[in-house]
């Protein structure tokens, strides 16, 4: 314990290097804000245009049917197989996995729009 | 069964809905030509029973339900490359259904 106590009565620590010391966890931080996804997150616009794109691109849908209104299977005559697709064809576009539970109450571009746009993962 | 339209999803109908959906998440890790076969392959199958099976066949269908899960574990495992392996010949259905 004296020499812990010499040592330290003889270290003289420089100014600068307490500030560079101090700056750094807000450097790290910024960093860190590059990976929220809410600094870039999916406008609903684009949440949108791109889920009536992966619909009207599924083989079995008049395109000209599509809006953000339709229903997939009372407006678009498809099946709840043709449902599972579409989720999926969802989940690869937007890059996200939704669980089954979720998954079986997406019956709607409206559905679809709204549980991606309030996806924190969306991409 | 019956592909439904719309209405409230018995508890069965999930789980062939989450079978089918385990088969197409299990074909995505697959290389692409391998993904596109299983693809069809599998949604024939499903389609087929789903014109053909009596919808409250319940017994039936959980036989099914029981062998597209085995089905499914074998296709996730990855040296499993197609499904040509796990096709189940028409005759060894009707057996089954008797």
């Amino acid at each position: 314990m004296a020499v812990r106590a010499a040592v330290l009565r003889h270290i003289r620590v420089p100014v600068q290097t307490l500030a560079v010391t101090a700056s750094k966890p807000q450097s790290q931080w910024s960093s860190l804000r590059l990976f929220s996804s809410h600094d870039d997150h999916l406008t609903k616009e684009e949440v949108i245009d791109r889920v009536l794109d992966v619909v009207k691109s599924f083989p079995k849908v008049d395109p000209s049917k599509v809006t953000p209104d339709v229903h997939f299977q009372n407006d678009l005559g498809l099946d709840s197989l043709d449902n599972v697709e579409i989720v999926m064809a969802l989940e690869e576009e937007f890059k996200l996995e939704i669980p089954d539970k979720e998954a079986d109450k997406i019956d709607s571009c409206n559905l679809a729009i709204e549980y991606i746009y309030n996806h924190p993962l969306a991409g | 069964m019956g592909a439904s339209k719309g209405q409230r999803l018995s508890g069965m109908q999930k789980q062939v809905l989450s079978l089918y959906r385990g088969f197409l998440r299990a074909a995505r890790s697959k290389p692409t030509e391998d993904r596109r076969q299983i693809e069809s392959v599998v949604s024939a199958e499903f389609r087929r029973n789903s014109k053909q099976v009596d919808r409250k066949n319940f017994l039936y269908i959980e036989y099914l339900l029981r062998r597209g899960k085995k089905q499914l574990d074998q296709l996730k495992n990855p040296d499993t490359m197609g499904i040509s392996s796990l096709n189940v010949s028409p005759s060894q259905n009707n057996k089954a259904k008797t």
